[in-house]
């Protein structure tokens, strides 16, 4: 793969990859992989079934070469599609489980950390509401700005502040997290 | 990022430490590596998909999604257009001139009303005026009617 489109925006790679260019679809590839996978893990709850998501999130963006263009940022495009496929994944593998109950799952990560601040930050955002946890983690771990979250999640902006705001404040008022806030 | 964004993400009452987030990503983020061949087979994709052959057929196919959605819009243009518009001139140009020659009540159709008007004529002996001698034979009569009947016939849907 050639280095010479590092530099360049996700923008310009797209415009190059609707005009042929594999090594510019590479660069791209490269650029999310990681995101895509982490986001993909978070969603699945497990590594095979993150690789699954990784392969078709990308056979999907291949899929709308040429004459893709993107409206908002990379992210923001990529962030449904890998939720969507992400569920779809799991329903193949647990008929008789909802969305919601996969989506609240999915999004609690494995106590296996000793550090005990980590293990109780995750016992705390365990019981968050889905849509605030979302949020939050949209923001902190994908680092998603506000207006990208917006537009991933298609909700208006300030849904998007209240949620972050009612997350954040209940990790403030809860004795296990706490200690993250003070000054 | 928009001004509005900014100023919301800036919010003090929306940020966080440093070590929030660090742990936050510890948690979420896990070291595991994506294996080699799942790159590959990404990229083989990508690759098969570029070859000029497969390419070329994408390219056409989206020229063609164009094409087609362009021929629709034009279409679906012209048939409003049908809609909204009275029926145009179907009538020939070699047949043109006899119907406005026929069209005895001037309302811009030629029917069988024309004839049924010239009839009357001819039988109140209104219908003595030269223009009425529509075969210009010298007269006016049924003969001329008849002519009326036969060119409301032959004129599609009798519209000048």
């Amino acid at each position: 793969m050639s280095n010479v489109f590092i530099m360049d925006s996700d923008q310009e790679l797209i415009e190059l990859v609707n005009g042929g260019d594999v090594d510019a679809f590479e660069t791209l590839y490269r650029r999310y992989r990681d995101w895509v996978y982490h986001l993909a893990w978070r969603f699945t709850g497990s590594p095979q079934d993150a690789l699954d998501v990784l392969q078709e999130t990308f056979t999907y963006l291949l899929s709308k070469f040429p004459g893709f263009s993107l409206t908002a940022s990379m992210t923001t495009f990529l962030y449904p599609v890998v939720r969507h496929l992400s569920l779809t994944v799991r329903s193949k593998n647990r008929r008789f489980t909802s969305d919601e109950e996969m989506l609240s799952e999915i999004t609690v990560p494995a106590l296996k950390d000793t550090h005990s601040s980590r293990s109780e930050l995750a016992a705390v955002l365990a019981v968050l509401p889905d849509e605030q946890r979302e949020v939050l983690l949209m923001r902190f771990v994908d680092d998603m700005s506000l207006q990208e979250i917006a537009v991933a999640l298609n909700i208006p902006l300030g849904t998007v502040k209240s949620r972050l705001h009612h997350a954040l404040q209940r990790l403030r008022d809860d004795h296990r997290t706490k200690e993250y806030f003070l000054e | 990022m928009s001004e509005e964004t900014k100023h919301f993400d800036e919010d003090l009452d929306l940020r966080v430490s440093q070590k929030f987030s660090e742990d936050l990503n510890i948690l979420f983020k896990p070291q595991f590596s994506i294996q080699p061949e799942v790159d590959r087979a990404v990229l083989d994709k990508a690759h098969q998909q570029f070859t000029p052959k497969h390419w070329g057929h994408r390219i056409l196919r989206h020229i063609n999604i164009w094409r087609i959605a362009a021929a629709a819009a034009v279409i679906i243009f012209a048939f409003s257009l049908n809609l909204t518009q009275k029926p145009g001139p179907t009538t020939s140009p070699s047949l043109l001139g006899e119907a406005r020659a026929v069209d005895i009540d001037r309302n811009g159709r030629v029917d069988i009303l024309d004839a049924f008007k010239l009839a009357r004529y001819v039988e109140s002996a209104e219908g003595t005026e030269k223009k009425w001698d529509i075969n210009g034979d010298g007269l006016v009569n049924s003969n001329d009617v008849d002519l009326v009947a036969s060119a409301a016939v032959r004129l599609d849907k009798g519209v000048l």
